[in-house]
């Protein structure tokens, strides 16, 4: 087994960016040696870092196993999930920063409300007409239609694609990949019938077709959930909704 | 170290409780090889732009009678527009190559009840599409069908 | 520094399964309630989202019945559960997995479109409802996302409780540093209710994250709300070793095979025929309850058939023989684990794997409403003990539990609001500024004598010598021994950051003094207890003794240290018998 601990410790400089807005004009970089063991991932050494050499270091994390989503930083320059990152696959320096286009509140921790904002706008919960009574039983829906928007559901929330997306590092309006996503995952959920307003917020101020299909998105998306593909979708969609509103009158 | 991003980006409508540092992206987010490529397809924008300027001038020539017509022509065979031409064909070609690989994720899932075909029988059927139009155009411009 | 003071009808704390359900309950018990959710992390991140296997629910039409699921319930719970409040656990369930099918839950299906069910471990019928094998996330991400829809629950993310106010007897609101700022913040309100989780990371190897540290139960018991049943840890059988990360019962579920070092099956009955280790599992073989595995596991390990590694010694668990399709198509999550996390691909080779601490069948002493003794306090999820799962929890209840006890608690919560008053504001203000200045005070403390993760360490280390799958008298007295120095230590602490700004040193000293004061309660439960009683089996009493310790434990927090009391099991259908599967 590859994790048999019987592998090589290894020394590396960490260089983690700092800031603290009560005593930092702008952020600044603090290096740190870790005598490194070889099954550790990024996270391990911040956690070795806070708790044997620097206490002041804050940095989020949780479930370290990729599915909570707390602990997406900058490492090398590329967006990553610090908790499924090796350390293999480095050198001897390591540079961790705070994750891409978001507010920095302090050295690796991130403002996370413009994503909030961005997430609840797109309306993520099934929107239906009439609301189903619990004795009525569950919806029945086939394997093939869950298959339809089963990838998109499977966001943590990391926000990595957010870090690796030129358009959100320059439009700040663009509602983003993963927020895109999860209302097209909605849009696609045979459950819901609320396309018709997710698909005009999609054309509104955040509009979907800021996306140029640069792709970086699902390049650095740990969970395959290839938002590019649902921007893209969404797109097509969103425009044949609007040709079809001109037809079928529908209600608000 | 980095460079900044738009000073608004990712930034909520109501404000925090603490001053945050401006959103940044890496020193090398722009030059990245993927980055990079991702830029030059963008950029390829002006090239269509200016073979359609070019082609307003064919379209002018071609009102204009038989002598601005061929006036035309023989300057299409001076250097510059050659170069012009050759980069506008591999413009096209980088630019439908990326294109097609990124198209099948593009597709709905369905349309009414027609399902698009798998991945690689799409892109096989566009490169059909674009290589056999290529030839009929070939074909038909240069006189030999119909 | 100035409290900031936060007025609403409903304080929820914990942003998890249970906190998300109570939150939604309590609005849409009533269209005029206001409802605070304060969670330390956002929701997303709750450690409901690191769940796996499934939810348990009798599905209508099916072989299942309300009272198979009861018995097995029970039974599991080695008749230490209170029979009225799981045979509501049981009534409910199905309405509230229905719901959150409503909610937009993405179901596993059957080809009918029918909700899919899976067999799992002490279900004597497949009910469990799954979601291939991220039945957390996505049970969480459809919570949060359809309780985005209520603008009455007004969310507080990143904000720590350190303290919950009592006035007049009854519960009236919290105190909580707004993490990002380091403000401290008053929450008044008439009910408050607590869904915090367990507290795995008293443990050093454990399937929780890092944010189950026991801060529910830590705020009720010095409250003076008693914890009941702490001694009742349940070990995961399956946890990878070293980081502990959780590899779901699911796959057995689905057919995986545990082996020893021989590559024997030790669970089976036709292994049972052949060497006389009988571990009690019967026919249920690899199905058999979590308590019980963990305990195989261990004496195979003790027995030299284990196989050693550098974070100790392991079993293994054999998916090999389910082949590619069905692991990608039922158990994907798993094989990404195992190969990120323990470089394996379960499709070529088993994976090793060996008992973690993974739930806490104990907690803060409910009854079937969700409430604490003490009014206006109210507890659901993991971090409460209803108790439903008495001393050993059969896995896929505990996500049910959440949705069930958390809605009670928020429609109950909603009408002793009604009745209740509001504290008296200005004692109120005065707790929450002394509470900001101990803060103050502890925040970058640069004099003490003694490092956090040493005294972390320390205690995680105790708590595994003396509480593990397998315990003896002398090392759980020497636990109780342990601990009360280790508090003492824990007062000389030293801390280095002085900023206000998103401290989590600070915060992690807190959830180090919670963890603390649930670990003691824990010790001291377990080295009473002189009986072995689902998860607790204690070697120098190694039946169950139903004449003595038919009872629950109950731990009081006194300024002379904890004191341990017994109350009534509530026993209605099945009465006591020999826990045989």
């Amino acid at each position: 087994m590859a994790n048999d601990g019987s592998g090589e410790m290894k020394t590396r400089t960490f260089v983690v960016t700092r800031f603290d807005p009560d005593k930092d004009q702008v952020p600044k970089t603090q290096s740190y040696q870790v005598s490194c063991r070889p099954e550790w991932k990024v996270l391990d050494a911040l956690n070795f870092i806070k708790d044997e050499i620097d206490p002041t270091l804050s940095h989020r994390w949780s479930c370290r196993m990729a599915v909570c989503g707390s602990c997406g930083m900058n490492v090398n320059g590329a967006p990553k999930l610090t908790c499924k990152t090796s350390l293999s696959e480095y050198g001897d320096t390591v540079e961790v920063a705070p994750l891409a286009n978001f507010p920095v509140i302090r050295d690796l921790v991130i403002e996370m409300d413009g994503f909030m904002e961005k997430f609840k706008a797109v309306k993520p919960w099934i929107i239906v007409a009439k609301e189903k009574a619990v004795d009525e039983g569950t919806n029945r829906q086939s394997p093939a239609q869950l298959a339809e928007f089963k990838q998109f559901s499977m966001c943590i929330n990391c926000m990595l694609c957010y870090a690796a997306c030129p358009v959100v590092a320059k439009e700040p309006d663009f509602l983003g990949p993963a927020a895109i996503a999860l209302g097209h995952r909605y849009n696609m959920d045979s459950r819901d019938e609320g396309a018709a307003q997710r698909n005009e917020i999609f054309r509104g101020e955040g509009t979907v077709f800021s996306c140029s299909y640069a792709n970086e998105c699902s390049e650095v998306c740990p969970k395959n959930v290839d938002p590019a593909a649902a921007v893209n979708q969404a797109k097509l969609n969103s425009v044949i909704d609007w040709a079809t509103s001109f037809v079928v009158k529908r209600e608000k | 170290m980095a460079r900044p991003s738009d000073p608004h980006a990712m930034t909520p409508r109501k404000p925090g409780s603490t001053r945050t540092a401006p959103p940044t992206v890496p020193d090398d987010f722009w030059t990245r090889p993927r980055m990079l490529t991702y830029l030059l397809f963008d950029a390829t924008g002006i090239v269509y732009l200016l073979v359609g300027l070019v082609a307003l001038r064919v379209a002018w020539a071609l009102g204009s009678g038989r002598a601005a017509w061929d006036a035309l022509m023989q300057s299409f065979a001076s250097p510059g527009y050659l170069i012009f031409h050759a980069i506008a064909l591999v413009s096209a070609l980088f630019v439908g190559v990326r294109f097609f690989r990124l198209f099948p994720k593009a597709q709905p899932a369905h349309i009414g009840p027609a399902k698009p075909p798998p991945p690689a029988v799409l892109q096989a059927m566009l490169y059909v599409a674009w290589i056999g139009i290529t030839i009929v155009l070939l074909a038909v411009l240069g006189g030999v069908w119909p | 520094m100035a409290v900031e003071v936060y007025r609403h009808d409903v304080i929820v704390v914990g942003g998890g399964a249970a906190g998300l359900r109570a939150a939604i309950a309590a609005v849409e018990a009533d269209p005029k309630v206001s409802v605070a959710m304060v969670s330390k992390v956002y929701p997303m991140r709750s450690h409901t989202v690191s769940a796996e296997g499934g939810a348990a629910a009798y599905v209508p039409g099916s072989e299942d019945s309300l009272e198979k699921h009861l018995y097995d319930t029970v039974k599991g719970s080695d008749f230490l559960a209170d029979q009225d409040c799981a045979e509501y656990f049981v009534e409910q369930a199905t309405a509230e997995l229905t719901r959150l099918e409503h909610w937009g839950c993405p179901w596993s299906r059957n080809e009918d479109g029918s909700v899919a069910t899976r067999p799992f471990g002490g279900m004597t019928v497949p009910r469990t409802w799954y979601a291939a094998d991220k039945v957390g996330f996505h049970m969480l991400h459809a919570l949060f996302q359809h309780s985005m829809r209520f603008d009455r629950i007004v969310r507080y993310d990143e904000n720590f409780v350190t303290r919950l106010l009592v006035d007049d007897g009854a519960c009236r609101g919290v105190v909580a540093i707004d993490i990002r700022s380091g403000a401290m913040r008053l929450f008044l309100g008439r009910a408050v209710i607590l869904a915090t989780g367990g507290a795995g990371k008293c443990f050093p190897f454990t399937t929780n994250g890092t944010i189950k540290t026991g801060d529910g139960m830590a705020l009720a018991y010095r409250a003076g709300v008693g914890l009941k049943d702490m001694e009742f840890l349940q070990y995961h059988p399956t946890g990878l070793p070293g980081t502990g990360i959780l590899i779901t019962e699911a796959s057995r579920g689905e057919g995986g095979y545990v082996i020893n070092a021989k590559g024997e099956r030790f669970l089976t009955e036709e292994h049972v025929k052949a060497t006389g280790n009988d571990y009690g599992v019967g026919k249920k073989a690899e199905l058999g309850p979590r308590d019980m595995i963990s305990r195989a596991e261990i004496l195979e390990i003790e027995a030299g058939r284990g196989l050693k590694g550098p974070y100790g010694e392991y079993v293994l668990l054999d998916l090999r023989h389910l082949g590619e399709a069905k692991i990608m198509a039922k158990l994907p999550f798993v094989r990404e684990l195992a190969k990120t996390y323990i470089g394996v691909d379960p499709v070529h080779e088993p994976i090793p794997i060996r008992p973690v601490v993974h739930y806490m069948m104990g907690g803060v002493d409910t009854d079937i409403r969700g409430a604490t003794p003490m009014p206006g306090l109210y507890a659901a999820g993991e971090t409460a003990c209803v108790s439903m799962n008495g001393a050993n929890r059969l896995g896929s209840n505990s996500l049910t539990e959440c949705l069930v006890f958390g809605a009670r608690a928020g429609v109950e919560s909603v009408a002793f609001s009604k009745s209740s008053a509001d504290g008296n504001e200005a004692r109120l203000r005065g707790e929450a500024e002394t509470e900001g200045a101990r803060i103050d005070t502890l925040r970058g403390r640069k004099k003490g004598g003694e490092k956090m993760s040493v005294i972390r360490h320390e205690m995680q280390l105790t708590m595994e010598r003396g509480c593990g799958v397998y315990r003896k008298q002398d090392s759980m007295n020497q636990a109780v021994a342990e601990i009360a120095p280790l508090k003492g230590r824990y007062a000389d602490l030293v801390l280095e950051d002085t900023s206000k700004v998103f401290n989590t040193e600070v915060l992690q000293a807190l959830e180090l003094g919670n963890m603390l004061d649930v670990a003691e309660t824990i010790a001291i439960a377990a080295a009473a207890r002189r009986e072995s009683r689902g998860a607790h089996a204690c070697r120098d009493y190694p039946t169950r003794n139903d004449a003595e310790f038919l009872h629950h434990s109950m731990m009081f927090f006194t300024p002379a240290g904890p004191r341990l009391e017994k109350k009534a099991v509530t026993i209605t259908r099945f009465q006591p018998e020999e826990r045989k599967y």
